[in-house]
């Protein structure tokens, strides 16, 4: 990955006068890509310094002997203790079930129903600029605001899920106090968070949808049913795939809602990995095995954004060849 | 777009209605009432009543007078602005770069780029707090400032080229006829051009940085230094929750930021979009 940003040329000399522009065509060509790289390169060098950089020092880190001192740290030689503390570790074993399961069950309802509400929002007539504005105020809210709100609703002394749940015929459970209904309630506030998101990325795709192709399903006397599955779903894949993809590598990170709603608990039953990753740090000043959890989890976004590139790799592709 | 011709009682009770009352209901009843709790009195809170009884300003009071939110939103205010700026600046000369000038290797580029705004910060975290901690920059604004402009300059640089690239070539060579140079072409003709794609480029990583909180949490730990979630998360102590100055708190917090996306809620779908739909 760091290949992109040492691939730049070094950058010298400023950009030519005006006397010069009426050159040979690929003179001109090239100095204008020199002048592109020179432009690019301030952003790249930031970019590469302050998250490449740091990624392949938390690889490092991952297999040292860190200790902590006064003012810093120091590194006491290489090791693979880190990767067998953490790897062997049933937290750890945990938190990776946690974080897959939880990535899959919130990333599948939130498509299924911010389709559902881009759907309607297609066939609305007026006031769809106004719903996609509301659809944007949870996109726009801070996710420590959401948690504490949702802390709010799930109190047993002061909110009204536990009522809600009674009037429902489900008894009144303390809502955080088990694991199961700790992780759905987690769940439901992340749904409720960032279901609008995946919607207002439907209904973009839905509405670049030809309209002639409906007026002759119509003409066919196809059903609304058969209509989404047969013509709908398969020019939207692209979109729906990009929206999962977003969604999936943004759950795998997941951290402000537990570490507010329920602290990881109860016991380690909301521990993800990004959780796991900053307590072993920040609580234990394991930086090592920190590093090492943080290295996993990388290695692991990585192999989904592989997943991610299939995707773009045409529409991007497309566009460089112009 | 397609319309249907709905008769009789099918014209208002029906799917759209049916679905639209429900996504709103979903969407602003916690948010309403998290807003009517922030006026209750603290006889109030935990009540089921919908509205506050008695509206009382005493949860702002205690926000802002005894937990010093004020300050919390001042240092969430600079470091947004401050990435925010250099987002655009160095984000726009890139943008340009790639995509109106002739370099090779633009693909890896702009694939790299799309990785890392994609990557969990907990990557980063460790490290970037022991380089941090070596430097000195342990609860400082730098210590947010420089990796929030890092974080979120790969997705400007994608939405700032994918605007530049539309626009048409005609003024740029005119403009090199004319005898401008590169960076007055730039300034003079394609910022001008491009000041929707500056806008939602802005108001992302406005955002970003506003709603931030692992870093802001790991680095700048320090009440001087608290940003706006960090100052809200630890709010309280173990055992008690001060629910309505956290509500004040967070309204306070909320509010502005909802006004602005709402205002500016085109540009904002078109950056969520940008990936989805062809620039």
């Amino acid at each position: 990955m760091a290949t992109s940003v040492s691939a730049a040329p070094p950058t010298r000399g400023g950009p030519a006068g005006a006397s010069e522009v009426v050159g040979r065509p690929d003179a001109h060509r090239k100095r204008m890509a020199r002048l592109g790289w020179m432009f690019t390169s301030p952003a790249l060098l930031f970019i590469g310094l302050v998250t490449l950089f740091p990624i392949g020092f938390s690889v490092l880190l991952s297999f040292e002997n860190v200790n902590v001192t006064a003012n810093g740290f120091s590194l006491n030689g290489l090791t693979t203790a880190n990767y067998s503390l953490v790897l062997g570790n049933s937290t750890w074993h945990y938190a990776l079930g946690f974080t897959v399961g939880y990535t899959i069950i919130t990333v599948l309802a939130e498509v299924v129903i911010g389709t559902l509400i881009a759907l309607v929002l297609e066939r609305m007539v007026r006031g769809r600029g106004w719903m996609m504005a509301l659809l944007l105020i949870p996109w726009s809210l801070v996710t420590v605001i959401s948690a504490e709100l949702w802390k709010y609703i799930y109190d047993p002394t002061y909110g009204f899920a536990d009522g809600l749940l009674h009037t429902l015929g489900l008894g009144s459970p303390v809502i955080l106090g088990s694991n199961v209904s700790a992780i759905i309630a987690l769940m439901v506030a992340d749904v409720w968070k960032t279901t609008p998101f995946v919607s207002i990325i439907v209904l973009a795709g839905l509405v670049m949808l030809p309209g002639e192709i409906y007026e002759a399903a119509e003409v066919d006397g196809a059903t609304g049913w058969t209509t989404f599955w047969k013509i709908t779903f398969p020019l939207l894949r692209p979109t729906i795939a990009l929206a999962v993809l977003f969604r999936v590598l943004q759950a795998f990170g997941l951290f402000d809602l537990p570490f507010v709603l329920t602290q990881g608990g109860p016991g380690t039953a909301t521990t993800s990995l990004a959780v796991l990753g900053y307590q072993a740090t920040f609580n234990d000043y394991k930086y090592g095995p920190g590093a090492a959890v943080a290295t996993t989890t990388a290695l692991l976004v990585v192999l989904g954004c592989f997943a991610f590139l299939k995707v773009f790799r045409s529409q991007v592709g497309e566009e460089d060849a112009g | 777009m397609r319309t249907r011709k709905r008769q009789g009682w099918h014209r208002y009770i029906n799917g759209v209605t049916v679905g639209t009352t429900l996504t709103v209901l979903f969407v602003t009843l916690p948010l309403l009432w998290m807003i009517s709790s922030s006026f209750k009195g603290p006889a109030g809170i935990g009540s089921d009543s919908v509205l506050p009884h008695n509206v009382s300003t005493i949860n702002y009071t205690s926000a802002f007078q005894h937990n010093g939110f004020g300050h919390y939103i001042l240092n969430s205010v600079i470091v947004a602005v401050v990435s925010t700026i250099l987002v655009l600046t160095l984000g726009t000369m890139a943008g340009y770069a790639l995509g109106r000038l002739p370099m090779r290797a633009k693909l890896p580029v702009m694939v790299t780029l799309l990785m890392i705004s994609v990557f969990p910060a907990i990557a980063v975290i460790v490290p970037l707090f022991l380089i941090m901690k070596d430097l000195g920059w342990l609860n400082s604004y730098q210590a947010l400032i420089v990796p929030y402009t890092a974080f979120n300059l790969p997705f400007a640089i994608w939405i700032l080229r994918n605007y530049m690239l539309g626009i048409p070539k005609e003024m740029e060579e005119t403009a090199r006829i004319d005898g401008a140079g590169p960076i007055t072409t730039l300034w003079k003709i394609i910022i001008p051009q491009a000041r929707p794609g500056l806008f939602t480029a802005g108001i992302f990583t406005f955002t970003a940085c506003w709603t931030e909180f692992l870093m802001a949490i790991s680095f700048n730990s320090v009440n001087a230094y608290r940003t706006i979630p960090v100052g809200i998360a630890l709010f309280g102590s173990q055992f008690t929750i001060p629910y309505g100055t956290i509500f004040a708190a967070s309204a306070a917090a909320a509010v502005p930021i909802a006004v602005l996306v709402l205002v500016f809620r085109k540009s904002v779908v078109s950056g969520l979009t940008a990936g989805a739909v062809k620039g």
